[in-house]
């Protein structure tokens, strides 16, 4: 779970002399929107955003009716008229959970990933997270999506797994979330089969409560609580 | 009265899966025991299993795939790619029977003796791919009609509707990039139900984009959703696409009393779905439909079902 084997390694950079067009041309060729800055050593001293260039941007060039005199002005911004310098960067050795509640913290959309000697060695976006997310979760294969509500108490997911491997059923991912009410715990399993009856059965035998799938979500939280409350 | 072919073979039990498993020989039984006690079996005509030849098998599966599937089913293992895909010695004879059947099925739509068929056969496709078999499923039925179909009559487009209430994963896969089989299926949300596939937004590759048209359903609804998706993802589109045949995955597991669902459809709701699949092959393709059992596991629901299915057919 470490940012070093989810992150971008071969990341496109741009020098702070270039200019806005021509690092716009680049992103868009490369479908990418964020471009760290780098020194001729490679060491990060910035990072320019797709978002930062259209807002350097007059409404006027856009409509196509700006003067010569104004596209001129233009053609001579460069990357370090616009791009955020010292941004927030993350290690190669922060974890995927790092960065998700760094991303979420900071509002941003990709972190540039700096070594401890300052040096650039990759960027980790959203998009990498998603993917990382996706394989995490285990949707990339065929399976069947149960919820159980369980008492919070130790022993409980044993049972669940128990009840499981006796039907022969291989695992996809297990998430423990938490409910709206503080004394129980929703688990999500996801299961590699399309075959849920017997195993839906057992686990109703053994005193759980299979949740309706239309009442829950996944990120459900104890009532009147929110995450990263200052 | 349509002249409506049933193809039904005792054979088609000999492939077993265990004595706890879902996808039993028992579905069978109760399908023609509903047909027969519904009084329809005189009115049809009645089409025997036959063994498909292999030629027509691999223009869906590749030949390692089929060479690896016969020799598991020779060495006796009771299971194949997952855990899912229980079988026995007869499974691998079983599904050629199935696509056999099929196939015989085709010509005599195609060629006028039928107007249209209902086939109960088991295993069931729709979850199989090109290389892999998943979901119950061994060879994809029909998807190797259709390429039949394709291959040898002038038939420029095959329009499949699937109502199993699980994506029809190996039929959208075969069939992604291709612009002459539109594919439609409506099914449980792939989030909550397997096999994770047939989102809104899979609708096609290349060529083939605009002719996949996924419409999933949340648990817990029923056929004023059906309807709903239907009239507003399938019917336009097979105005628009005008397939000259349509082939059925008929999946019966969106029942209320299914436990492979969580979606309520009642008895009267797979009437009108079936109803409204006829009403389009009158429209477009001269009446000409095969449907194709899938999934459907609710003992007590699939006599009343298969039966009103075929009556539909019939009228």
């Amino acid at each position: 779970m470490f940012v070093s084997r989810s992150m971008t390694r071969r990341v496109i950079t741009v020098d702070q002399a270039i200019s806005i067009f021509e690092a716009q041309e680049l992103m868009a060729k490369n479908d990418i929107r964020h471009l760290p800055v780098v020194d001729k050593n490679q060491r990060l001293i910035g990072i320019v955003t797709d978002r930062d260039i259209r807002s350097a941007l007059p409404y006027s060039f856009y409509k196509d009716s700006s003067s010569t005199e104004e596209n001129e002005k233009l053609s001579a911004l460069k990357v370090n008229d616009v791009m955020t310098e010292n941004p927030i960067s993350i290690s190669p050795t922060s974890t995927i959970q790092d960065a998700l509640l760094m991303i979420q913290d900071s509002k941003v959309g990709a972190l540039p990933v700096v070594d401890d000697s300052g040096f650039l060695t990759g960027i980790i976006s959203v998009r990498d997270l998603l993917r990382a997310f996706i394989n995490v979760l285990g949707i990339g294969e065929p399976g069947t999506l149960l919820c159980i509500l369980v008492e919070e108490k130790v022993g409980q997911l044993k049972k669940i797994v128990d009840a499981v491997t006796e039907e022969n059923i291989s695992f996809g991912s297990v998430l423990v979330a938490r409910y709206w009410d503080r004394d129980k715990r929703a688990v999500f399993i996801y299961l590699l089969t399309l075959n849920v009856v017997h195993v839906k059965e057992k686990l109703q035998d053994l005193g759980f409560e299979l949740l309706d799938p239309m009442k829950w979500y996944l990120d459900q939280l104890p009532q009147n609580e929110s995450p990263f409350e200052s | 009265m349509k002249k409506t072919g049933f193809l039904y073979d005792e054979r088609y039990q000999l492939h077993t899966t265990g004595n706890y498993h879902p996808e039993a020989p028992d579905r069978l039984s109760r399908v023609y025991e509903g047909i027969k006690q519904a009084g329809l079996l005189p009115k049809l005509v009645l089409i025997n299993a036959s063994r498909a030849d292999m030629k027509w098998i691999e223009m869906v599966h590749d030949r390692e795939y089929i060479q690896r599937f016969e020799a598991a089913c020779r060495s006796g293992v009771n299971m194949f790619d997952s855990p899912d895909n229980q079988m026995c010695p007869e499974t691998y004879e079983t599904a050629l029977l199935a696509v056999g059947g099929i196939l015989d099925v085709v010509r005599q739509v195609m060629d006028g003796t039928l107007d249209n068929a209902f086939c109960a056969v088991r295993p069931p496709g729709h979850h199989a791919e090109a290389n892999k078999a998943m979901g119950f499923c061994y060879f994809n039925n029909i998807a190797i009609a259709a390429r039949y179909m394709q291959k040898e009559w002038p038939i420029q487009r095959v329009g499949i509707v699937d109502f199993d209430v699980h994506h029809g994963n190996g039929t959208q896969h075969i069939f992604e990039g291709d612009p002459t089989v539109f594919y439609y299926s409506i099914h449980q949300h792939p989030s909550f139900a397997y096999p994770g596939t047939g989102r809104e937004f899979e609708s096609g590759k290349d060529f083939g984009h605009g002719y996949t048209k996924n419409s999933p359903v949340l648990p817990g609804q029923g056929d004023e959703e059906y309807k709903r998706l239907m009239k507003k993802d399938l019917f336009p589109a097979f105005d628009e696409f005008k397939p000259q045949a349509i082939l059925v995955s008929t999946g019966f597991d969106a029942h209320r009393d299914d436990e492979m669902s969580d979606i309520k459809l009642s008895t009267e709701g797979f009437s009108w779905i079936m109803q409204k699949i006829v009403e389009l092959a009158d429209r477009h393709s001269d009446g000409k439909i095969i449907s194709i059992l899938e999934g459907g596991y609710s003992l007590r629901r699939l006599p009343e079902l298969a039966a009103n299915h075929v009556e539909i057919l019939l009228k």
